[in-house]
């Protein structure tokens, strides 16, 4: 591909760009037509066709199992469909309308938001803390590590049914130790906040280590100078945690934050089985109903296949939504943080304007950062 | 970069191909034309729930049918049952080939009745006498087609705890607690009297929660949530809510443990006292021993069944055995499912879970009017001839397409809330809102 690209001259201008690709011997060059080989043209096949055959098991598979369900299930949708005697009339968009307007369409996406927050919020602190407790020097740090992931081992059904005997309103552990307090017993499964603070235990109790160990994988990588210059400074643990650990692990913890959300958005074992004896899905008045459940007690209770449809579509739509704003601020943020690695952030221009007094106060600048060392062990 | 004509092409044959290999997974096993014998073995597949009896039947009927092999699956609850058949209906496939149906799904089973085998072309005809006439009538869609065959009834008594009601200062006998109570005129007016005598002697509960007394109110009527020409009458229904106004009354004066219904707290208020009277049909006798032995009770735990029940007889539940017309061994599945509901299978059933025969030549028999494992912790109650006796009079009531869901959904909440203190108008009317809300037809 050198001498037949360079400024056209005779023949060559005739074969236009595939000239790069005939055989670079000088009586190919001169023939006004080479004739393609079967090889080369196989080759010419390959480069462009590979690629496309090594990515399509996947969207042949996704088109199977993710497109197809998908436009399926609009299709669903637009009709009045029982989930036994199927397809009725086609009704536009009448279920859609319908979902938009019905208390418990509303109640269950208040139910899923208000678990989801109660849920991922104290989740994702707790993980940050527990992560930076393991990021120290501990003896056994494998088996802790290993410790925090337990729960996350343990299915979810057996968590859920584990939970659910727990928070029993009659004869549950927690109400019997409130009552030993003297405390009323709480109706954990038939109160909207404990119900919620309930569901969310039992997210918490499975999510939290593993967000833990997620994050402090992060944590681990962020570089040890860092740490080791700001203590030697004289940036306490607190400090040094703030200003060098959390900008550190930023864009794992978007990640977390992300798949956290689209989790929460479809919680669905934990309320099934919380109270499995009850007779509507989500409390007997529909306190934990999420949108999911929601979405199952249409389909497969009230046989309304097609406004399950449209409430999975609703459901689809909100994640995406909800994803986008996900995108839009981490995408800020990564801005932000491109504008901190042009300018350095404020506390390392604090650390250099302090390293810079101090190397001219103090001649004895080793002597001081051996003492905070010690003062501080890390 | 464009799809250049080639990858397409090798997309479609892709494409084609994984399609052909899904197909052909799909097509497997081909449906039976001889009758099975050791030559030809027939594997048939049967789905029950809850507690049915008729386990130890399945390899009795494998050493007396060469060449058939049963593989049964049975589901907790009635509850996840009739999920498991709609979704297994709805998606076409995955249905056993004896599929047990309960009572109470029987509108929405009706709806779809020709995904059912028509059992009269299996020689339904010449065993339908076997069976009370209500039952086969249920079983019979409005085209005559018999899609299935009965196992039990649930005709209903009342259990109560006879140490509580000496505790209480009321007659243990169950003769004269059925006398108590009203006898053959029982009516609700005298259980809740009672119940109001034995909260002022004790301070305890009456009944466990107002879930199933509702049932079985409501099952009592000539016409429930629906009337018979299957339009849905709740709102304005006078029968219902004179009922709901004696429940009501019940629960404000305190006789309800309130207690969260097919839990019980893992079986422990059937034994710590919580409340005296269990609304009792004949299936639910093997509940009420599993929870008390659950909790470690055991016959000392002091319930029996008398013969009586407040507003007269009644059934809840009963179930039927299907060939759903997905099985690929209708006519030996339906064999299997004769033999199953024949009289000596259901003495079996009866003597294994209390399963109540809908068969006559089985109520009569010695082993169900008998003793066994479950009378003995009834107290020695005939547990059979009462049973028998709560069968007389018994009407089947249409039962519409909504009918379970209006039950769990619209009156559970609402009888929940009657247990919790609402005040019965309240509640009554929280109910119709429910209704309203759910748009159920």
């Amino acid at each position: 591909m050198t001498s037949t690209i360079s400024p056209p001259s005779g023949p060559a201008q005739k074969h236009g760009p595939r000239a790069g690709k005939a055989p670079a011997t000088p009586e190919a060059a001169e023939s006004p037509r080479p004739r393609s080989t079967l090889r080369s043209r196989l080759g010419a096949l390959d480069v462009k066709a590979s690629p496309y055959l090594y990515v399509a098991p996947f969207f042949i598979l996704f088109a199977l199992v993710g497109l197809f369900p998908l436009v399926y299930t609009f299709v669903v949708s637009i009709n009045d469909w029982d989930l036994l005697s199927g397809a009725g009339e086609w009704v536009g968009l009448e279920n859609y309308a319908a979902e938009l307007t019905d208390p418990y369409f509303w109640n269950s996406l208040f139910n899923t938001f208000s678990i989801f927050l109660l849920s991922a919020v104290p989740q994702l602190i707790a993980a940050t803390f527990i992560a930076a407790l393991l990021d120290q020097n501990l003896r056994a740090k494998t088996f802790w590590r290993m410790g925090v992931l337990l729960p996350y081992v343990v299915t979810p059904v057996a968590v859920t049914l584990i939970f659910s005997s727990a928070f029993d309103e009659k004869y549950g552990l927690i109400n019997n130790l409130l009552q030993m307090l003297d405390i009323d017993p709480v109706g954990w499964k038939s109160e909207v906040l404990p119900s919620h603070l309930a569901i969310a235990s039992m997210v918490n109790w499975r999510w939290t280590g593993y967000n833990a160990l997620i994050l402090l994988a992060a944590m681990q990588a962020v570089p040890r100078d860092l740490h080791e210059s700001a203590s030697l400074d004289g940036a306490g643990a607190l400090r040094r945690f703030v200003s060098i650990t959390l900008p550190g692990i930023r864009p794992t913890m978007i990640f977390v934050i992300i798949t956290a959300t689209v989790g929460g958005l479809q919680i669905f074992t934990e309320p099934k089985l919380f109270n499995p004896s009850s007779s509507t899905l989500g409390g007997p008045n529909r306190e934990y109903q999420t949108t999911v459940l929601y979405l199952w007690d249409l389909a497969f209770n009230r046989g309304d296949f097609g406004k399950a449809s449209a409430v999975a579509w609703l459901l689809f739509l909100i994640i995406i939504g909800v994803g986008l704003i996900n995108f839009f601020i981490s995408r800020s943020i990564a801005s932000a943080d491109a504008k901190h690695h042009a300018k350095p952030g404020r506390a390392a221009r604090r650390a250099a304007r302090e390293r810079k007094s101090r190397r001219a106060h103090e001649p004895a600048a080793r002597h001081s950062a051996a003492h905070d060392s010690k003062e501080d062990p890390s | 970069m464009k799809f250049s004509r080639h990858t397409r092409t090798a997309a479609a044959v892709a494409g084609a191909a994984a399609f052909a290999l899904l197909a052909v997974g799909c097509s497997t096993g081909a449906s039976s034309a001889e009758p099975a014998s050791s030559d030809n073995p027939v594997t048939l597949t049967v789905t029950t729930f809850g507690t049915m009896g008729l386990d130890d039947l399945y390899k009795q009927y494998e050493s007396e049918h060469p060449g058939i092999t049963i593989e049964a699956t049975n589901i907790d609850t009635g509850g996840n049952a009739l999920t498991d058949w709609k979704t297994k209906q709805a998606a076409g496939s995955g249905l056993a080939d004896v599929q047990a149906v309960e009572e109470g799904w029987l509108g929405q089973v009706m709806a779809v009745s020709d995904a059912f085998t028509d059992l009269g072309q299996h020689g339904a005809a010449d065993i339908k006498d076997r069976w009370v006439s209500w039952k086969m009538d249920q079983a019979t869609d409005p085209e005559g087609r018999v899609i299935g065959y009965g196992t039990d009834i649930g005709p209903v008594g009342l259990c109560y705890n006879k140490d509580l009601f000496k505790e209480a200062g009321l007659p243990t006998d169950r003769a004269e607690v059925a006398s108590l109570l009203g006898g053959d005129n029982s009516t609700w007016a005298d259980y809740f009297e009672t119940g109001k005598k034995y909260k002022e002697a004790t301070g305890k509960a009456w009944y466990d929660q107002s879930g199933f007394v509702w049932n079985s109110m409501v099952n009592q009527l000539p016409e429930g949530y629906y009337r018979a020409d299957g339009t849905l009458d709740v709102e304005g229904n006078a029968a219902l809510a004179e009922r709901w106004g004696e429940l009501a009354g019940g629960a404000a004066a305190g006789l309800s443990a309130g207690q969260t219904q097919w839990d019980w707290g893992k079986g422990k208020a059937f034994v710590d006292g919580s409340f005296a009277t269990f609304v009792c049909p004949g299936w639910m006798l093997g509940v009420v021993q599993g929870q008390v032995e659950a909790a470690g009770g055991n016959a000392d735990s002091g319930w029996d069944f008398a013969d009586v029940f407040p507003g007269g007889a009644t059934n809840w539940g009963g179930t039927f055995l299907t060939v759903p017309t997905q099985s690929k061994h209708p006519a030996e599945a339906a064999e299997l499912a004769a033999w199953l509901t024949d009289a000596k299978a259901q003495v079996a059933a009866f003597q294994a879970a209390g399963t109540f025969p809908s068969v006559t030549a089985a109520q009569g028999d010695p082993g169900v009017t008998g003793s066994n494992a479950l009378s003995k912790f009834f107290n020695d109650a005939p547990v059979g001839e009462i049973l028998a006796s709560r069968a007389e009079g018994v009407k089947a009531q249409y039962k519409g397409p909504n009918d379970s869901v209006i039950q769990e959904q619209v009156f559970g909440p609402a009888t929940i809330a009657l247990d919790k203190g609402t005040d019965g108008t309240t509640a009554w009317n929280d109910a119709l809102a429910t209704l309203k809300n759910l748009d159920l037809k």
